[in-house]
């Protein structure tokens, strides 16, 4: 009786989905097996936090109020009085820091397998250009709650912007909504969080994935010349998918704890006539260009040191981008070691500054 | 020309004293205005500034060497006749306002009086926009001057009030001023120890200037008046805390010092609260008098009327009358008043109930002050296990900004208990401990329930765990399962 | 051969189970967290206190300002002003006495005029003042600007 149901069922929705067809496509794609294979992963960690990120936002977007008088009150409401308001505030706050994580851990797991190099250019930079989206989540979330530590980390954060010449005004304005941080710049930032930067990203995530699933995962280039029976394969599915769920399903309970043995802080409302606290950090992600700024001496011969440094890390990040496009060696199939120093120098470099900043 | 023996000597001793100046000077409009009957100059005889030299031409100008009347009165030679409105004290001030002047004249009386006059309040209000309204002459009388110390002196200390109140109790002068301002102060001092005393001619006794200073007269608003609120109890106890100066009058000098202790010095004098009551506010200004037994009440009450309210009302009144102590005083002292404790209350050693109710005499009151003892403490407690309970609650990072927010109402029902003693009533006082049991206990359920959220959030994640843990590892099994059957 | 399909099938109930008990713990605070909280929600800048036409004349309303309670009074001539409902005293909460007219406070008898002034008593303060707005029909208190 009840597998008759379920037969039916089945059968109904197959004959207008045509199961077979992706059940067929599934099966034959296999996942190569390799002592590097455990970075494949790392995508769909930051996938799934994406989807966390989705669903608790969506929640908290029931009851946040985007405006300067009633942000700090309504996620203190959120925390105090909706039920379970806390955990999804928590969840939402970690798992927005884990997923930064988790995506560079997947830049670069890609960027040192060199995977980026034909056909996957396009994926690269879709997912480049994500992760420049997640620094944006991550940049104008953290104002949301409107507390005194956001304010003035997103004060100090647009001025650097400010800093350019001639556009520099102008970003500055755009990204403030006027000439400081108001309540205008709260709207904002409200609006690029949660409509804007969404809509965008959806976008290239759909891209990113389609072109996964179309090209296959990348092997590493040394396997390439093996012989074709030498090399381990694994079924995408269920195999693979399986152990996709069993990570995720990891990452949730981590998320649980993380969220429940330490909630994530409200702090103080921010009040914009206080002068600024001490020790105004900005999140842990930008750290180590905020500390790159503060090293810069004010004038490098006769050019202004925050500028020199702004535009260091943006011809840096746009190089970054179009890696799959400048590293020749890599296309025509050689190894490129300078690729991989580069690498190692801006996985060195990050976390030193990174350090450096927190310890200073 | 007759030449007066008493002038004589007083010329004599001019001359002796003034030798150490380079000269005597000769004082020719004193010689013929003397010789003619005149009558400012038969007061400026006996003037201490003729003693010390000082002749009329010192003042009024003009050359006092010459004999000749054109000569000497001559406005070429810087006559002024009789100085008019501000110029008055301008004369005085020369040599008063200048130590070095004063050096010359071998005086040792300080110099400033004009300077400290042109700031007070009667150097400030002015007469028609051109003249203050008190000169140098006002008080000191312009010729005839005498040493305050001297008996004849208008600024004495037994002429001092009078002189005030020449105008201070001139009702229609003060309208012209200040409408404000009281012209009762010389009726009122006479009714004060202060003014009985010096009526009987003690000297040592607070007059005007001893309170109010004597140049430097300024408003009791003002903060660098000697009598605004907070300098008030220093100058009281100029005469008070001195020991020499009380022992005739076998009174006390710790009141500065108990004052200075107690909840009403410290508002006062610490924290600058111009609402606690300064020496005047219990016993009068310038009638100033200890307040009688009967009411003492009522000066607290002025500002603590409920509890003398309660007070009359309950059956302790009538007890304090018929035993003659006296009402606050009893339980809280009087210049060292202390934040009052619950010790106050109750049969323990430090009570005071026990000063008259003890188990064997007044037993009735006993058991009450006992029970009331109990009731006030428990709640005490209770308010502190409430506060414990909610910080804790709070340090677990649990939501408790309401039962944060009725601790108030506590911290009220404990501070209107500690008022309702006043009525001495079992009943009402039960009655008002009940209000704040009621809400000790709310607060301790809500704050209960807060902390027991904090381990319902934790044993969710215990359960949420070991169901994805389970999971995981089912998984594992089962992926494990899966490649082996491939392979 | 049956053994282990006995084990297979144990493992995929647990699975199965695992599954409808893990959607539970994910769907239970989800659910809840959508249910509408009991309290209104919070406005802390400004407070509606009430309707004009609702609140008397000669009436003091009392209103939760932030964590501190405020206190509304309507005068006679029907006048709107707020205070903190602080006795600048000993903190206690004052009220509004209409025989008397003024602002009253139970612990120590103090007495603040309807414009917030202390009058007798200890107090040794003016209250502090809110700002009344009306906004057509409701009367609104925020802080002092």
């Amino acid at each position: 009786m009840k597998e008759r149901i379920t037969k039916n069922l089945y059968k109904w929705f197959d004959e207008r989905i045509h199961f077979d067809d992706i059940i067929k496509f599934a099966a034959k794609k296999y996942v190569p097996v390799h002592s590097h294979s455990i970075w494949y992963y790392f995508g769909g960690v930051t996938l799934f936090l994406f989807i966390i990120q989705v669903v608790t936002g969506i929640l908290l977007l029931l009851y946040y109020k985007g405006s300067e008088d009633l942000a700090f009150e309504s996620i203190q409401f959120i925390m105090t009085k909706v039920e379970f308001g806390w955990l999804i505030r928590s969840i939402h706050s970690w798992s927005a820091n884990l997923m930064v994580l988790a995506a560079f851990i997947h830049m670069f797991s890609v960027y040192f397998t060199k995977a980026y190099r034909k056909p996957r250019e396009i994926t690269w930079v879709t997912g480049m250009l994500m992760l420049f989206l997640t620094l944006g989540f991550g940049f104008s979330g953290y104002l949301l709650p409107w507390n005194e530590l956001a304010f003035f980390a997103t004060k100090v954060g647009t001025d650097i912007a400010g800093v350019i010449p001639v556009i520099g005004k102008p970003i500055v304005e755009f990204l403030r909504g006027g000439e400081d941080v108001t309540g205008a710049t709260l709207s904002r930032f409200f609006g690029f969080h949660v409509a804007i930067m969404p809509g965008i990203f959806v976008v290239l995530l759909g891209i990113h994935l389609i072109l996964v699933q179309r090209q296959g995962m990348s092997e590493p280039m040394e396997l390439e010349n093996q012989q074709a029976n030498a090399r381990k394969t694994m079924p995408f599915f269920p195999n693979f998918v399986l152990r996709d769920l069993l990570l995720w399903l990891i990452v949730l309970n981590i998320l649980a704890i993380l969220a429940v043995l330490f909630p994530w802080e409200l702090g103080v409302k921010a009040d914009p006539f206080a002068p600024a606290p001490a020790g105004i950090k900005p999140e842990w992600y930008f750290m180590f260009m905020f500390q790159t700024l503060k090293y810069i001496p004010a004038k490098v011969l006769f050019i202004d040191g925050e500028i020199l440094g702004i535009f260091i890390f943006s011809v840096a990040g746009f190089l970054w981008t179009l890696v799959p496009f400048w590293d020749r060696k890599t296309m025509r199939g050689e190894k490129n070691k300078l690729i991989n120093y580069l690498g190692i120098f801006a996985v060195m470099y990050i976390i030193l500054f990174s350090i450096l900043g927190w310890v200073l | 020309m007759v030449i007066n023996k008493i002038t004589l000597l007083i010329f004599m001793t001019g001359l002796l004293s003034s030798l150490l100046i380079a000269q005597k000077k000769v004082d020719q409009c004193y010689n013929c205005h003397q010789s003619n009957g005149d009558r400012q100059a038969e007061l400026f005889k006996k003037d201490v500034h003729k003693s010390k030299g000082v002749t009329c031409a010192d003042c009024h100008g003009g050359d006092a060497t010459k004999a000749d009347m054109d000569d000497g009165m001559n406005k070429n030679a810087g006559f002024i006749g009789v100085p008019k409105g501000d110029a008055k004290s301008e004369v005085c001030g020369r040599c008063h306002n200048s130590s070095t002047e004063m050096a010359k004249f071998n005086s040792t009386i300080k110099s400033g009086q004009l300077e400290d006059l042109k700031k007070s309040s009667h150097g400030k209000l002015t007469i028609k926009g051109n003249e203050r309204i008190a000169q140098c002459t006002t008080c000191h009388n312009s010729h005839g001057i005498v040493a305050v110390k001297n008996q004849a002196s208008p600024v004495h200390a037994l002429n001092v009030v009078k002189t005030c109140s020449k105008c201070h109790s001139d009702k229609s002068l003060i309208k012209q001023y200040n409408p404000s301002l009281p012209t009762d102060q010389f009726e009122n001092y006479q009714t004060s120890i202060h003014g009985k005393l010096n009526s009987k001619g003690d000297a040592n006794t607070a007059e005007c200037a001893s309170c109010h200073g004597s140049h430097l007269i300024l408003p009791a608003k003002d903060v660098k008046s000697k009598v605004y609120f907070s300098n008030l109890p220093k100058v009281c106890s100029q005469c008070h805390s001195d020991v020499s100066l009380m022992q005739k009058y076998k009174i006390p000098t710790d009141q500065f010092e108990k004052y200075s202790h107690g909840v009403h010095g410290v508002a006062s004098l610490k924290k600058g609260d111009a609402a606690a009551p300064s020496c005047n506010d219990c016993h009068g200004n310038h009638g100033a008098a200890p307040p009688g037994l009967e009411s003492i009440s009522k000066v607290c009450g002025t500002c603590h009327a409920l509890s003398a309210d309660l007070f009359s009302s309950s059956p302790h009144k009538k007890a304090f009358d018929d035993k003659k102590i006296p009402e606050c005083e009893t339980c809280h002292g009087n210049h060292e008043i202390v934040t009052a404790t619950n010790q106050l209350i109750g049969t323990t050693p430090d009570a005071v109930c026990i000063k008259c109710h003890t188990q064997s005499e007044n037993t009735k009151g006993y058991y009450a002050a006992a029970q009331m003892r109990k009731l006030l403490d428990s709640l005490t407690t209770d308010e502190k296990d409430a506060i414990r309970l909610v910080e804790e609650a709070e340090q677990k990072g649990m939501e408790v900004s309401e039962p944060k927010f009725k601790l108030r109402d506590v911290r009220q029902a404990r501070l209107e208990l500690r008022t309702i003693i006043h009525a001495f009533n079992q009943e009402k006082f039960a009655e008002a401990a009940s209000k704040g049991f009621a809400l000790t206990s709310e607060i301790k359920a809500e704050a209960t329930s807060a902390v027991d959220q904090y381990y319902f959030r934790r044993l969710g994640l215990i359960l949420a765990t070991l169901i994805i843990s389970l999971i995981s590892v089912a998984l594992y099994i089962y992926i494990r399962r899966l490649d082996k059957k491939k392979t | 051969m049956v053994y282990k399909q006995e084990r297979r099938d144990f493992l995929k109930n647990i699975l199965g189970g695992g599954a409808v008990a893990l959607a539970a713990v994910i769907l239970y605070p989800i659910i809840s967290y959508l249910k509408p909280p009991k309290v209104k929600e919070v406005q802390v800048s400004s407070v509606k206190v009430g309707k004009v036409n609702e609140i008397p004349n000669e009436s003091g309303t009392f209103f939760k300002f932030g964590n501190k309670p405020g206190i509304l009074i309507r005068t006679a001539s029907g006048e709107f002003r707020a205070f903190e409902a602080t006795c600048t005293h000993l903190d206690c909460t004052v009220q509004f006495k209409q025989d008397m007219g003024v602002i009253w406070c139970a612990c120590h008898n103090g007495k603040y005029d309807l414009n917030g002034r202390n009058i007798s008593g200890p107090p040794p303060r003016p209250l502090n003042p809110f700002k009344v707005i009306i906004q057509g029909e409701d009367v609104f208190v925020s802080k002092m600007s």
